[in-house]
């Protein structure tokens, strides 16, 4: 039993958590410098995919706190209808396609980052969204109507500076110039288009290559029968 | 390491994302009655009017006969006036204990010999009615009548009748119509008896009245008539002399017919002698050729007409009670989209006339409320018009012409939200596509207004906020469904009658205890007496628990209690977010004055433990430094 505590002891005061807790805290420093930041996160080991993951997480949650316990008056959900697995998704999926094409353009345009430092880049730029979408939550239930626009006003803040974070972490992590990083996520957008449509083909094409051979095997039952 | 901890992590995320499971309901879709909830998805509902009876005009007795094309209908206190246009005549009943007893059938007015030329189309003196489309009756005494239009009683005219002409202007209908007419008076024994100042051919026509209805009613009347032809009497002058008979059962009332294809409106007082006619409207708007077609009219209280005319799109025609063409009013505004001015630029001359003219909405019917707004429907919006509320199917105009409807509910009062088989519309096992197309008004006298819609054959009765009360009817033959409906009138403020232009019947609907619960909230609610109103509401929760409308006017009644906090549970039940806005501000403000101390406290704790720990600090330090 003492093992088992000593254990998990451990684990908090180990190494480990330490560069964890201190990778989490450099997201607020990152948040703050941009581009300083967003180089040193990558390039000086700065940031760790546990953080990331972490704020990733925290993201999630903040949109799903955003449609749980936000007050009605801002709030539109309905419950008959959510999903939460696809409410997850709608995040997720875009994240891992964002990710992954622009790693594919960059890749092929001389970028520097890798697939991993995209990743992590991204996820610490949802950081602003973490830090002020969970206090709006509280907020939109102590304004009135009136003053509501402030959670409004506050949400696509948050959403402009997540934006910007992430344009700045592009162009830091592949060593591009301006022009070049706004360019590069442009593109990435764009290639996340493409990717969308060559899943979709993809899967109606395998389903009617299934349909066909389903058809075949009745045929041949039927004749056999 | 970091794999644990995303482990942890996607554990955390599960437990604390707060979610309890929430549950899908779906119900089955065709209810008779329905609401729009604030999701705009239709609700089930208690019926709040169910069908009483469904009549035919043989219930107006045998000889009336079918009804065929009614165009409109018009309710004043006991009397329903049923406009039976292509058989060119208005019934008028009595409506006394649930039955209905015709009073007469209208074919014609009497005109004096001073007021004759009034009626004058071409060279003739038109008498009769043809395809009337409406009918308005106003309370009026024999005093005030005087003093708006003076004196207009004369020497009756005789109109000198062709016998050639005659068959080819009295139909089936016309040979009903005596007959009926002499069972209206038949029936009212007891005024007959006083009609003895009614000279022979009076009495003859009573004789052919009561063997008519032995007989066979039409064939009879006919040949009495041709009987009648033959022995030199003038039937014109028959029914002339039947309706100073009719002048026993006598109202103050005036009656005003919109005669369509004579192009004209005519005002008469209740015994029908032309007082006015409403013609040839004169003005430069209008062309040198123009028809005058009044299809649906009111009169307010100043006697000013208010007319819907077949093909003006202009609005409402408005007349002065001398019946002079003052203008239009409520017409609305031309909008052309950007998208529409530029593509206008490309087309050439030619295609730009082929086009479809940008018209301005036409109205198709008219009501005027108890305090003289008219309330306006018009069908031709187009679908997005109608979906986005930049088009007004229902409106209510004040003297200027503006619309004053209110719209604070949580949709457009709109009829239907959808397009499709919306609530189980279905005709004859058939799609219904297409917005709500409404076609008459009705008001009520707390505000509440009955719009009838053409497309799915329904009701929708909205409150003076256009908040949408219920929902009922549908298309089809069933009782309570309707082929093609033109118009609803309120018998009372608690019977409704909808005439089928089509199936020619009449559908008298009666208020449930439900409907009359809702009413009473809202009458309540607009007196001021909220409290009680809040009880009433409470009553209906009891009956329907999704009624949104019944937790808002629970919550305000909170609200003015100064329980705030339970106003609030209402409020957020029925997703009313502006009155909840209020309660919670008077619930903060309360919450924040009863805890002021404890605000105080943390607020004070905020500064001074930050700045007391800063102060220990520097002490530490300096200590350790010395």
């Amino acid at each position: 039993m003492s093992n088992v505590l000593s254990k998990i002891l451990g684990f908090f005061t180990g190494e480990g958590f330490k560069h964890y807790l201190k990778t989490l805290k450099y997201s607020l420093y990152m948040i703050l410098h941009p581009f300083d930041g967003s180089w040193d996160l990558i390039h000086e080991k700065r940031g760790s995919m546990a953080a990331a993951h972490t704020i990733v997480i925290l993201a999630l949650l903040t949109n799903i706190w955003d449609m749980r316990f936000s007050n009605f008056m801002v709030n539109n959900t309905r419950w008959s209808e959510v999903n939460i697995l696809m409410r997850l998704a709608s995040i997720l999926v875009p994240l891992f396609i964002w990710v992954l094409s622009n790693w594919c353009l960059t890749t092929l345009f001389d970028g520097k980052g890798r697939f991993g430092d995209i990743y992590m880049a991204t996820a610490y730029s949802f950081t602003p969204y973490v830090l002020i979408g969970i206090p709006m939550i509280i907020v939109s239930n102590i304004v009135t109507k009136e003053e509501g626009v402030f959670y409004t006003y506050f949400n696509v803040f948050a959403l402009i500076w997540c934006v910007f974070l992430i344009l700045c972490a592009m162009m830091m992590i592949h060593d591009y110039g301006l022009g070049g990083g706004l360019l590069s996520t442009l593109a990435s957008v764009a290639g996340m288009a493409v990717i969308m449509f060559i899943v979709l083909l993809f899967f109606s094409l395998i389903s009617d290559a299934v349909a066909y051979f389903v058809s075949i095997y009745k045929e041949i039952t039927m004749r056999i029968s | 390491m970091m794999k644990r901890i995303t482990a942890l992590l996607l554990l955390a995320c599960l437990v604390l994302s707060g979610l309890s499971n929430a549950k899908t309901a779906y119900a089955d879709d065709s209810w008779y009655t329905y609401t729009y909830n604030y999701w705009g998805d239709e609700e089930a509902s208690p019926d709040a009017y169910t069908v009483d009876r469904v009549i035919s005009g043989s219930a107006f007795g045998e000889d009336v006969g079918s009804l065929l094309n009614p165009d409109s209908l018009f309710a004043i206190d006991d009397l329903l006036y049923v406009v039976d246009s292509k058989n060119n005549r208005i019934i008028e009943a009595q409506w006394k204990n649930g039955e209905f007893r015709t009073v007469r059938v209208i074919y014609h007015v009497n005109v004096s010999e001073e007021k004759k030329d009034l009626l004058k189309i071409g060279d003739k003196i038109e008498l009769c009615l043809l395809q009337p489309g409406d009918v308005f009756v106003k309370p009026i005494t024999k005093e005030q009548r005087l003093k708006v239009y003076g004196e207009y009683l004369g020497t009756p005219y005789v109109p000198e009748i062709e016998p050639e002409e005659e068959p080819a202007k009295d139909g089936e209908g016309e040979g009903k119509g005596e007959g009926d007419n002499a069972d209206a008076t038949d029936a009212d024994a007891e005024k007959k008896d006083n009609a003895s100042d009614s000279d022979g051919e009076n009495g003859e026509t009573g004789e052919t009245g009561e063997t008519g209805e032995t007989g066979e009613t039409g064939e009879t009347g006919e040949s009495s008539e041709g009987g009648k032809a033959s022995e030199g009497t003038k039937p014109a002058k028959t029914k002339w002399q039947e309706n100073i008979e009719v002048r026993k059962f006598n109202r103050d009332y005036d009656i005003f017919i919109a005669d369509t294809q004579n192009n004209r409106i005519i005002h008469c007082d209740y015994d029908l002698n032309v007082i006015d006619v409403v013609a040839n409207p004169k003005d430069e708007t209008l062309a040198d050729d123009y028809k005058f077609l009044p299809s649906h009219f009111v009169v307010d209280d100043a006697y000013r007409y208010y007319v819907q005319a077949l093909n003006i799109n202009a609005g409402i025609m408005e007349f002065t009670k001398d019946g002079t063409f003052t203008g239009y009013i409520g017409a609305s505004p031309v909008t052309i989209s950007f998208a529409q001015r530029i593509w206008r630029k490309i087309q050439t001359k030619e295609q730009r006339m082929k086009t479809k003219m940008f018209v301005p909405t036409e109205y198709n019917n008219i009501c005027i409320d108890s305090k003289g707004f008219l309330y306006v429907t018009t069908s031709t919006l187009k679908d997005n018009e109608i979906a986005t509320g930049t088009g007004k199917p229902v409106r209510k105009l004040n003297s200027m012409g503006t619309d004053i409807l209110i719209r604070n509910g949580n949709h457009f009062p709109i009829g239907d939200l959808k397009t499709g088989n919306v609530a189980g519309a279905m005709e004859q096992g058939l799609s219904i596509t297409g917005s709500t197309a409404f076609v008459d008004v009705v008001t009520f006298e707390n505000e509440t207004y009955c719009c009838l819609d053409k497309t799915r054959g329904r009701l929708f009765v909205y409150d003076f906020q256009g908040n949408l009360l219920y929902a009922f009817g549908n298309s089809g033959m069933n009782e309570g469904s309707f082929l093609n409906p033109s118009a609803v009138v309120k018998l009372d403020e608690e019977t409704l009658a909808v005439l089928d232009r089509f199936a020619g019947t009449i559908t008298i609907f009666t208020m449930t205890s439900y409907g009359k619960l809702i009413n009473k909230a809202l009458s309540l609610y607009r007196v001021g007496q909220y409290d009680e109103s809040a009880d009433v509401w409470r009553e209906v929760l009891k009956y329907n628990g999704n009624c949104e409308l019944a937790y808002v006017g629970i919550g305000r009644s909170l609200l003015r209690q100064k329980r705030y906090k339970e106003a609030m549970d209402e409020f957020e039940i029925a997703r009313d977010s502006v009155n909840y806005s209020k309660a919670f501000k008077y619930y903060r403000e309360e919450v924040v004055e009863d805890n002021i101390v404890w605000f105080i406290i943390v607020i004070a704790a905020l500064i001074l433990i930050p700045k007391g720990i800063r102060t220990a600090k520097r002490l530490r330090k300096e200590i350790s430094e010395a």
